[in-house]
């Protein structure tokens, strides 16, 4: 008989996400969001500085919905980003490595974000 | 009539199945503090012979019975069912090639284990009686001398499913540390030579699936920080 390949077992469609893997995942997310806003707020800061209409239509487009929800994801990928790089920081550095302090370090941190996020929403609209 | 248990177990044959399923079955709930392994055995004996797995000792020893569990990593034979939700998904540990239904082939997986030489090594001519320990350098072991090398944490890790061909594995760096902590041990600097590589060490995102699947309560994330601290320590 010929030998067939032998499948793979199921990994990420099956597995559970937990505290930790959400954390880490998010921080993947955050870091391309941080930098993809690099260039795209570089061009924003541009094209204000053509002439007062270029600056008036810049700080229109800013104002409208989708400026400012650009502003809220970028804003948020920012605080989150910033959270949870000090909470690797003290990983590395060896401070809450228990179990316990690693779970609850993530939740931590999601939980300022996302009272971070609602704040801010709260502020842009 | 006892109660019903739902469960649903990952079924591969490679002499008859083209693909992996799912198969559904009703297991009486026979005894108060039923193990997952209790359920298997159930099936086995009296519902389908041909179900495969591993199991040795039953009592979280040997570690020949992990297996992906409602989502998450761990030994069937010390996993209550109470508390599990229905209907029970069981499927083999994630990210390896099946050989048949939750029989998983480990040999990568224990190649990695060897490549860090997991034993003592030493230059001293062997002592006529044991080598000693003072209380505090034996204590410096706790925590990785219990790991009994199921694979929950490691076949857990997304950085190992990605890049399992060349990053060592949660399971396999906790070992590691094992043996870099060992006052006996005096290989220490080619251990930390060893594993000082961007895809063998540092391919750990600090995602902590290893901590939350080991059925022995390690934590294999902190070990592999410890080992990134001594080869900073080393440096400065």
């Amino acid at each position: 008989m010929a030998t067939k390949h032998a499948p793979l077992s199921p990994r990420l469609s099956i597995y559970r996400w937990l505290p930790g893997m959400i954390a880490s995942i998010a921080h993947r997310g955050s870091g391309i969001v941080l930098v993809l806003s690099v260039p795209c707020y570089l061009w924003i800061l541009h094209g204000m500085t053509g002439s007062p209409q270029d600056f008036d239509a810049t700080v229109a487009m800013l104002h409208s919905p989708l400026g400012r929800l650009s502003l809220w994801v970028a804003s948020l990928a920012l605080i989150y980003h910033f959270c949870n790089g000090i909470r690797f920081l003290c990983l590395d550095a060896g401070w809450g490595e228990s179990r316990m302090m690693m779970r609850s370090s993530a939740w931590l941190v999601m939980a300022i974000a996302m009272l971070f996020g609602v704040a801010l929403g709260v502020v842009l609209w | 009539m006892s109660k019903m248990l739902q469960i649903e177990i990952y079924r591969y044959d490679p002499e008859k199945d083209a693909e992996p399923y799912m198969q559904a079955f009703e297991v009486p709930l026979e005894k108060m503090g039923m193990k997952l392994l209790d359920v298997l055995n159930y099936i086995k004996w009296h519902l389908d012979g041909t179900l495969t797995y591993r199991r040795s000792c039953g009592e979280g020893v040997c570690g020949s019975d992990g297996m992906n569990i409602n989502g998450v990593n761990g030994l069937a034979c010390i996993t209550a069912i109470e508390g599990l939700k229905q209907p029970i998904k069981v499927r083999p540990l994630p990210s390896m090639e099946v050989i048949r239904d939750l029989v998983v082939d480990t040999t990568h997986f224990f190649d990695q284990y060897r490549q860090i030489k997991p034993w003592l090594q030493s230059k001293q001519p062997t002592p006529e009686h044991e080598r000693l320990q003072t209380p505090d350098e034996r204590a410096e072991l706790d925590g990785s001398y219990e790991c009994i090398m199921c694979g929950c944490c490691t076949t857990s890790c997304p950085s190992w499913w990605w890049n399992g061909d060349r990053f060592m594995g949660p399971a396999v760096l906790l070992q590691a540390d094992r043996w870099i902590k060992d006052s006996r041990d005096e290989a220490t600097g080619e251990r930390l030579d060893q594993l000082e590589d961007a895809f063998k060490l540092y391919r750990c995102h600090q995602i902590m699936n290893c901590m939350e699947a080991c059925p022995k309560g390690l934590n294999p994330t902190a070990a592999i920080n410890h080992i990134k601290r001594t080869l900073l320590n080393r440096k400065s």
